[in-house]
């Protein structure tokens, strides 16, 4: 505990604890979201006839919230930590840092507002306005900077793995974001806007951004934070160098071309198609290398499953990215996705990484993180069990209801009688989909319940922390005076 | 996996960050090698045979892949493998695979289709599909409508007849349903007690003397027998509902619970009148489809 006042000043841990109360705040409040339009699709009166939170609106609320509040805090948080503590430095620009952090959160608040408010650029993950695509810009750059300048200052002299993760996470995510939303205001006054490019060339330029939003900033981003966040918990030697940068350099360079294979069977050409579906079968093993290296760096110390939840965690987190990454690449075979494309399957298979990766090892990442930030031990490790429960538990029900979901649903809509007519009509399918869909609202419930605990649970951490701090300060006051 | 093995042989790379944190520098898992070149082989065998690479204003065609098909005017093409061209032969493979249905379809009489087991289960199957694509908006998926918008086509009360005829006629041309408001023109009291009469028409009990009065007003001044008829069963050339046949398209007289309330819906039918309007499908689907919906529409309600 003496040296937590040395380390505070050493390296600049005020932003981090920002981030990730505002990670665990929009954690909340997106999986409520998340919870809620769930339950409109079982129980369409759930609309109440209010515009403003029909599933059209609050859909995008949803997914902003836990990607960009929930996902990207987590993101700002760890890799503002770790960029510290790997390179012996203290963040470059305090300032510029706090920019980052109040330009983010507003960027964020003002998109789920926006949208309630009927304000929409409908590009999917990227449906803010030209002026909050303006504040991020600005915002992402300054992130840029500041991560950029905190390396060259390193008193490292190479740079670890995590850093190469993050870099190219906060590089490519600039370069979509830029690009996908160039676009021409109606006017000045106006938060319409016409996008720059028209088309399939649009719908193309939208799904290089969307696909690549999961590839960087969900997938290599988050591979980042496990790079650090595993081997440091454990306190084993990564697995593999050679292994890292591999799979590191395929899977930047392989992830960029695949964004296409959400638009099999469309007015897209079919060259493109084919790259996109071939490069994302060749993007599997590069994926799972991140895995393989998590999976044996874990390995040895198997035994600390049974006595440490954040070890769970990290595994879980592991498995379902090692699942979600072989099914997409399934998913892209142009056959195959005639049968997935445009049902459930695909919201199941997002969810599959978004819950069991993404957030998985965002929750084994901040509970190591947290006691650190407030120099206490968690409230209650109990909590912690629960919630590895609860999260695990939810992601399966999710995940299951919407295979059955969506697989019935693309078997209903292209089932042929034996007069070659269609079998179904399209309301049989929607009518097929309310039982799944029941069950997948529970499972969001489960998962929103875990998280609710762990917002308790760090909420009495960190009381605790600041407990504890003062009656250390006051000691420490107290034998100053005496000497 | 041998992993436990190899930690303990393999050197870390001499690099440490944190404190601990270090990388041991174990080989690439075989396995693993192996797997991404297998991924790379098929992507390539996948470009040999498919679309692949762009090369200037053209692109790879791919070999051994063309695709022969008939379009829709019997035109005859040869095509690289693509989408389209494999989207318009399975068109071509089912218009051939109906064709025959189709072609007997188009000569035979609806009494024909009826009898023939066989056109009549194709009649079925492709005006299921029809309806709802184009009659199931308005009438819903089965046909049941609703109460004041939409005439419901199950219950064997046809507004504008349900013979084969009549119906291919209302598909054809669509219909334009109106009956004027009578209020003002009619005072209250006069209102309410055609629409005791009215109700009584269809076995309500009502007050006889107020009934009595209505049927003088339906049958003189009024006008109301000049479409619903004197007795009150209406005409189909005119859309003009039976009111005899406790079958109500415009108000739900039936779920009204006592003779305040009926009466009360009743008469808002009588002050504001009624205008529904259904568009005509001639020119939007074939001859063919027409006949195969008037078919399962016949059907719907039970024929009559």
């Amino acid at each position: 505990m003496a040296n937590e006042a040395v380390t505070t000043e050493q390296y600049n841990y005020d932003i981090v604890r920002s981030f990730t109360i505002m990670t665990i705040v929009w954690g909340v409040l997106g999986m409520l979201v998340g919870v809620y339009i769930a339950s409109e699709l079982a129980w369409p009166f759930m609309n109440f006839d209010i515009a403003a939170i029909t599933f059209g609106r609050l859909r995008p609320v949803h997914t902003t919230l836990v990607v960009f509040g929930f996902g990207g805090s987590a993101l700002f948080a760890t890799s503002y930590y770790v960029v510290q503590r790997t390179c012996q430095v203290r963040l470059w620009g305090t300032g510029l840092a706090k920019f980052t952090f109040w330009g983010w959160q507003l960027s964020v608040g003002l998109a789920a507002i926006s949208y309630m408010m009927g304000y929409t650029q409908a590009r999917e993950y990227a449906e803010m306005v030209w002026p909050i695509d303006l504040l991020i810009a600005v915002t992402w750059v300054s992130y840029l900077v500041v991560f950029v300048m905190t390396l060259v200052n390193r008193s490292q002299p190479h740079i670890y793995v995590a850093n190469w993760f993050f870099i190219s996470f906060i590089l490519a995510t600039a370069l979509l974001h830029i690009f996908n939303n160039m676009a021409v205001p109606v006017s000045m006054f106006s938060l319409e806007s016409y996008s720059l490019h028209a088309g399939v060339q649009d719908a193309m330029t939208q799904w290089w951004y969307g696909h690549n939003a999961v590839g960087f900033f969900l997938t290599a981003a988050f591979l980042g934070m496990m790079y650090y966040f595993i081997p440091k918990h454990v306190g084993r030697p990564i697995y593999s160098y050679r292994l890292s940068i591999i799979h590191f350099w395929a899977l930047i360079f392989l992830y960029m071309w695949v964004g296409a294979h959400h638009l099999h069977w469309t007015a897209l050409p079919d060259w493109t198609s084919t790259l996109a579906a071939t490069f994302s079968i060749m993007l599997l093993l590069p994926s799972w290398g991140g895995m393989i290296n998590g999976i044996m760096t874990l390995s040895g110390a198997w035994d600390r499953l049974r006595s440490d939840p954040v070890v769970r965690f990290m595994i879980v987190s592991l498995s379902f990215y090692g699942m979600s990454t072989f099914e997409g690449p399934l998913m892209s075979l142009k056959s195959v996705n005639a049968l997935s494309h445009y049902t459930d399957w695909t919201v199941g298979h997002v969810h599959s990484g978004a819950l069991g990766w993404v957030a998985m090892i965002t929750f084994g990442s901040l509970y190591h993180l947290i006691p650190r930030l407030w120099g206490t031990k968690m409230y209650s490790e109990k909590m912690i069990f629960a919630h590895f429960w609860l999260a695990t538990i939810g992601i399966v029900l999710y995940i299951s209801a919407l295979w059955v979901a969506g697989i019935g649903q693309g078997l209903m809509l292209r089932a042929f009688d034996e007069y070659g007519n269609l079998a179904y009509t399209f309301i049989e399918s929607v009518s097929f989909l309310h039982t799944p869909y029941v069950v997948r609202t529970i499972g969001g419930l489960f998962f929103l319940t875990g998280m609710i605990i762990m917002a308790y649970n760090v909420f009495m951490t960190i009381r605790k922390g600041r407990v504890e701090g003062a009656a250390l300060d006051a000691k420490l006051a107290a034998k100053l005076a005496n000497a | 996996m041998s992993s436990e093995k190899t930690n303990q042989t393999v050197q870390t790379t001499g690099h440490t960050w944190d404190g601990d944190l270090q990388e041991f520098n174990n080989p690439l898992p075989n396995w693993w090698l192996w797997t991404f070149y297998a991924t790379v082989i098929f992507a390539v065998i996948y470009w040999i045979f498919f679309p692949a690479f762009p090369i200037g204003n053209s692109y790879t065609k791919g070999v051994m892949n063309d695709i022969t098909y008939k379009n829709a005017d019997g035109v005859e093409n040869t095509t690289h493998w693509n989408t389209r061209s494999l989207f318009m032969k399975e068109m071509q493979d089912a218009r051939e695979m109906q064709k025959p249905y189709i072609d007997k379809i188009s000569k035979a009489s609806y009494a024909q289709i009826a009898k023939d087991k066989d056109q009549s289960a194709f009649a079925y199957s492709t005006a299921k599909v029809l309806f709802a694509d184009n009659c199931a908006p308005c009438h819903q998926t089965g046909g049941a409508g609703v109460m004041g918008l939409y005439p419901n086509l199950v219950d064997d009360a046809w507004l504008w007849g349900g013979s084969y005829q009549n119906i291919e006629t209302t598909i054809r041309a669509g219909h334009v349903g109106f009956m004027p408001g009578f209020k003002g023109n009619l005072s209250a009291v006069q209102i309410d007690n055609v629409a005791e009469y009215v109700l009584s028409l269809s076995g309500e009990k009502v007050n006889v003397a107020n009934a009595a009065k209505g049927q003088a007003i339906f049958e003189g001044a009024g006008g109301c027998f000049a479409c619903h008829t004197k007795a009150g069963t209406g005409q189909i050339a005119m859309g003009a509902p039976n009111l005899t046949d406790k079958i109500w398209t415009i108000v739900d007289v039936q779920a009204a619970p006592g003779l305040a309330e009926k009466k009360a819906v009743v008469k808002s039918v009588i002050d504001k009148g009624v205008s529904r309007d259904m568009p005509g499908w001639q020119g939007r689907l074939s001859d063919a489809d027409i006949k195969m919906l008037t078919y399962y529409v016949h059907q719907l309600g039970g024929g009559t």
